[in-house]
C-alpha cells in the first residue's frame, strides 16, 4: 500500500470519527463565513470605487460640455474668416492712404520750392499747391475712422478671449518661446530696438542735447 | 570750421518718404549732393565706393541697423573719421548713450524740424 493511499485511508478513517467530523464542519462553516464576508467587503469596495469613478467621469463630461460651449462662444470662424481679414484690409488701406497723401503733400511742397518768383503766375501756382496740401490732409479723417474700426475689432477679440479664459478657468502659464522668437527678442534687446515711444515716454531733443554736452554721461 | 555745402552726404533710411524729407531739407540748407541707402548694408557698400563728408542715418532698419552701421564705420580705418548723425525715433536714454559710446557725432530724435537738422550739422562741423 502506497504512502499516499495510507494517508488517504487514514484521513477517511479520521473523517468518519464523529468528534473530528464535528470540528471540520465548524471549520468549514468558518471558512465559508470568511469567504462570504471577504466577498461582501470586496463587493462593497468595488461599488464605492465604481460610484466614485462614475462621479468623476460625469464631472469630466460636464467640464468638456462647458469647454465646448466656451469654445463655441469664441466664434473662431467669425474671427478668422471675417473680422481679422477685415482688420488686415483696413490696415492696408490706412498705409495706402497715408502714402498717397504724403506723396501729394511732398510733391506740392517741392512744387512750391521750385516755383519761380519771377513767373507772373507764381502766386497762382503756389496757391494751387497749397490747396492740394489742404486736400491731401483730409486723409487724417478717413484713416482716423479706419483706425477706430481696427481698435474696436481688437477690443472685441480681447473681450471674447477674456470671457473664454474665465469660462474655462484658464490660468496663465509661461510658454517657452520658440527658437526663432527667442533669437528675435535677443536681437531687439542687443540692438536697443524699442521703436517709437508714446508721448511722455521717450526723451525730448533738449534732453538728448544735454546728454551729448555732458562728457560723463553714460560712464559706468 | 564752415560747413562745406558741396560735400556729398549719404542719407540712410528704410522709409523712402523720410529720405525725401531729409533730402529736401538739406537742399534748403544748400546741400545738393545727396545719396541714399535703404539700410546699413547698402550704406556700407556705398561708403566703400565713394568718400562722403557726412552720414545721416536712421536706427531701426533691417538687415543692418543704423547702430550696427555706426559701429562698422568706426571700426573701418578709412571711414572712422566720417561724421555721423543719427536721426531716429529711438528716444530712450540708453539709445542715446549707446550711440554716443559708439562714436556718433550727434543725435536727432524724430519728429524733428529743419532748424534742428541745421543746428546739429553746424555743431558737428564746429560752425
Amino acid at each position: 500500500m502506497t504512502t499516499a493511499k495510507k494517508r488517504l485511508d487514514g484521513s477517511a478513517e479520521t473523517a468518519r470519527d464523529p468528534g473530528v467530523r464535528r470540528d471540520w464542519d465548524q471549520a468549514l462553516r468558518y471558512v465559508t463565513q470568511l469567504a462570504s464576508a471577504s466577498t461582501n467587503a470586496a463587493s462593497s469596495n468595488y461599488e464605492l470605487l465604481y460610484s466614485s469613478l462614475y462621479a468623476e467621469f460625469q464631472q469630466i463630461c460636464h467640464e468638456i460640455k462647458n469647454m465646448r460651449i466656451a469654445i463655441a462662444s469664441l466664434q473662431a470662424h467669425d474671427l478668422k474668416n471675417k473680422r481679422l481679414p477685415t482688420v488686415g484690409g483696413e490696415l492696408d488701406a490706412i498705409v495706402e492712404a497715408v502714402e498717397e497723401a504724403t506723396n501729394t503733400i511732398m510733391e506740392s511742397a517741392e512744387g512750391i520750392m521750385a516755383a519761380d518768383p519771377q513767373d507772373q503766375n507764381h502766386v497762382e501756382q503756389v496757391s494751387d499747391h497749397v490747396i492740394k496740401i489742404f486736400e491731401a490732409c483730409s486723409f487724417q479723417d478717413i484713416t482716423g475712422q479706419r483706425v477706430s474700426k481696427v481698435v474696436e475689432t481688437l477690443r472685441h477679440i480681447e473681450r471674447r478671449v477674456s470671457r473664454f479664459a474665465e469660462a474655462v478657468g484658464m490660468e496663465e502659464m509661461e510658454l517657452k518661446p520658440c527658437e526663432e522668437e527667442e533669437a528675435r527678442e535677443k536681437r531687439r534687446g542687443d540692438l536697443l530696438l524699442h521703436g517709437p515711444q508714446r508721448k511722455g515716454e521717450g526723451i525730448e531733443q533738449h534732453a538728448v542735447d544735454s546728454l551729448f554736452a555732458d562728457p560723463n554721461a553714460g560712464e559706468d | 570750421m564752415a560747413v562745406d555745402q558741396s560735400m556729398p552726404i549719404l542719407v540712410v533710411d528704410d522709409y523712402k518718404t523720410m529720405i525725401r524729407i531729409i533730402r529736401n531739407l538739406l537742399k534748403q540748407l544748400g546741400f545738393s549732393d545727396v545719396d541714399e541707402a535703404a539700410d546699413g548694408t547698402e550704406a556700407l557698400s556705398k561708403l566703400k565706393e565713394r568718400k562722403y563728408g557726412l552720414i545721416i542715418s536712421d536706427w531701426n532698419m533691417e538687415p543692418m541697423t543704423g547702430y550696427e552701421l555706426l559701429k562698422e564705420v568706426r571700426k573701418d580705418e578709412h571711414l572712422t573719421r566720417t561724421p555721423f548723425i543719427m536721426v531716429t525715433a529711438e528716444s530712450k536714454t540708453e539709445n542715446v548713450i549707446a550711440a554716443k559710446k559708439a562714436g556718433v557725432n550727434n543725435y536727432i530724435v524724430k519728429p524733428f524740424n529743419a532748424a534742428t537738422l541745421k543746428n546739429k550739422i553746424d555743431a558737428v562741423f564746429g560752425d
